[in-house]
């Protein structure tokens, strides 16, 4: 083979590399990172702009569960389900593009709500979504 | 007697940074700029990616919005043209796809272009296009440094159309008069760099009849640039593709080290394009700090579109500014100018020519502007790199890093230091031009006067204005 066929297949290699493969060593690394738990991604943005992307989560009681949140509005959001106790750590706020991750195995069954606990807008009340949580 | 630039440094002054034997290797490999290129191009799509999946969210934790309009910004105004010129253009991975098309293939050398290889009108040929295209961008300011998805758009409108258009029009008109928004600036801005490519020995380019620069070889492409490197007077319209270090069969292309600013001495291909590209630049500073960093939240709230009504009056006031109340502004300047120094000398020369005056008030007050984007805000920088698409990673530990805001205690300084050594260097060139442009030197002296009148008053607001 040549020297320049050689080095076009190298520079197209390198292409490949830095754009495929940059996006594909993203998502392995994703999957990598949050894979082995059944995982749930909500997206939070204030009621007038959307509200959670998901308004019902069904949960199998016994089965461990990951919730993602990732904050997609321009205001900080929070997450919580008052009546299972269960809210993020620390100060509770998940900053515009930041994200929070609550892990929990769910111990009762029943129709909960979860809730931004964040003052967001003036529709922040609006800014729930239920969680049920059944038998398997 | 040579000029000095700020009587300290003979204009005509040269240092060449390719006679290092290793420098030079580097750049006459083909390798070079393919590889810097596709590293850039590896990091824009990282960009891309944040940009799509950040949809709406605050820029300011955006991989994307951080990356092109903070880090990209601040290299690009601070950094990269002030001491390498159009080095952005070299590296630059957003024409690439429309340049590998044309060339089909990475590496190899094909002259022969594949596509249209239409001509650009030559009536167009100046940055009147690309004037309007970068005022027309920063209408969108509002929206490209606070929503990732409109970075994204932006950025994917650039390479989806210098695909298209570089499969129409030949060689590099995309990013020379059509498409790149930030062309025009990188190219006048260009003129204050410390670097230049420019060929060694004249004398060689002149004996040599065949020009293989121009139309191309084995070695390298014809100038994509479509510009004659064995005369480059200024550095405006030189990419920095560096393929006439690989076509000169006498090894004569130099890159060289000189004193700033010295392009815009050469008196020869000013035009009122470049005159109302160095007003548009100055003008978008003003506007731009007034947006983003000042206390007006009403004219924010405008730039955002907030109202339809609201963001109208700031396109129509922006674009009043920037196209009409600055050039007349000055034009009032200029002809006071001619009516103290030589009121045969016509407007229209001493208006472009000193129109050149703002190119390093323009540059000075764009670094001026960056500081104040700086130091409050590069913190972000360290969450972002951590967690690029806000998808919860924390790859350096730094993803939960809080905004930090640094030295702004004395980021005042630091503004006004560079703004008065930008007078000091508009003063010094429009001196130089003046002298050109009126050639008798007590003409010159007092033709000079309003201008530098204009160019202190212009400093003096640029201060209130950035630290009062």
């Amino acid at each position: 083979m040549e020297k320049k066929q050689l080095m076009e297949i190298i520079a197209g290699i390198l292409v490949l590399l830095a754009t495929v493969g940059t996006i594909g060593a993203a998502l392995l690394y994703d999957e990598h990172l949050w894979g082995g738990l059944r995982t749930i991604e909500l997206t939070a943005q204030a009621p007038e702009r959307g509200n959670w992307n998901i308004q019902e989560i069904h949960l199998v009681r016994g089965e461990p569960v990951r919730i993602k949140i990732r904050n997609i509005d321009t205001v900080s959001h929070g997450f919580a389900i008052p009546e299972l106790g269960i809210s993020l750590n620390g100060t509770g706020e998940i900053k515009p593009g930041n994200v929070g991750v609550i892990e929990f195995t769910p111990d009762k069954t029943g129709d909960f709500l979860f809730t931004c606990t964040t003052w967001c807008s003036t529709q922040h009340m609006q800014m729930t979504g239920r969680i049920i949580i059944s038998e398997k | 007697m040579t000029e000095k630039i700020l009587g300290l440094i003979p204009v005509d002054w040269r240092f060449e940074l390719t006679s290092l034997p290793y420098v030079r290797k580097i750049i006459k490999s083909r390798w070079m700029p393919f590889l810097p290129i596709v590293l850039n191009l590896s990091v824009f799509t990282i960009i891309l990616m944040a940009g799509f999946v950040g949809g709406v969210s605050a820029g300011n934790y955006n991989f994307g919005i951080m990356f092109v309009w903070i880090v990209w910004w601040l290299l690009l105004m601070m950094v990269m043209v002030p001491f390498f010129s159009r080095i952005w253009c070299m590296i630059c991975p957003l024409p690439a796809f429309g340049e590998w098309l044309q060339r089909l293939g990475f590496m190899k050398v094909r002259n022969k272009l594949f596509g249209l290889n239409k001509k650009w009108p030559k009536a167009l040929k100046n940055m009147w296009l690309v004037n309007f295209l970068f005022l027309g961008t920063t209408y969108t300011t509002g929206f490209l440094t606070t929503r990732p998805i409109a970075t994204f758009i932006l950025l994917m409108s650039i390479i989806i159309g210098s695909i298209v258009l570089m499969a129409v029009f030949e060689k590099r008109n995309f990013c020379k008069y059509i498409g790149c928004p930030v062309g025009g600036f990188l190219g006048l801005y260009s003129n204050m760099a410390v670097t230049e490519i420019r060929a060694k020995d004249p004398q060689i380019c002149k004996d040599h009849k065949h020009k293989d620069c121009v139309i191309g070889n084995e070695k390298g492409h014809a100038c994509p640039w479509m510009i004659l490197p064995f005369d480059i007077g200024r550095n405006t319209y030189c990419g920095m593709c560096l393929e006439c270090f690989k076509t000169c069969p006498y090894d004569n292309m130099a890159i060289n080290l000189r004193p700033p600013a010295t392009d815009l001495l050469v008196d020869k291909n000013r035009g009122l394009d470049e005159a109302w590209k160095a007003f548009i630049m100055l003008g978008i500073a003003i506007f731009f700090f007034l947006i983003m960093q000042g206390n007006m939240g009403f004219l924010k709230d405008w730039a955002n579109a907030k109202t339809t009504e609201g963001y109208l009056t700031f396109v129509v006031l922006h674009s009043i500014f920037n196209l009409l109340l600055i050039p007349g502004v000055f034009f009032v300047f200029v002809y006071a100018s001619r009516t103290l120094g030589n009121k045969e000398i016509p407007l229209k020369k001493l208006f472009t020519n000193f129109s050149y005056t703002l190119v390093p008030m323009g540059l000075i007050a764009w670094i001026a502007f960056s500081f104040g984007i700086l130091f409050p805000n590069s913190s972000y920088v360290l969450h972002v790199i951590s967690d690029p698409f806000a998808w919860g990673w924390d790859l350096f530990g730094t993803a939960h890093f809080p905004w930090t805001p640094f030295l702004t205690g004395v980021m005042p300084y630091f503004q006004i230091g560079t703004l008065l050594f930008g007078l000091v260097l508009s003063l010094d060139i429009g001196f130089k031009i003046s002298k050109q442009t009126f050639q008798k030197r007590d003409e010159a002296v007092r033709g000079f006067i309003p201008i530098a009148a204009f160019l202190t008053a212009v400093t003096i607001f640029l201060i209130w204005l950035f630290t009062g």
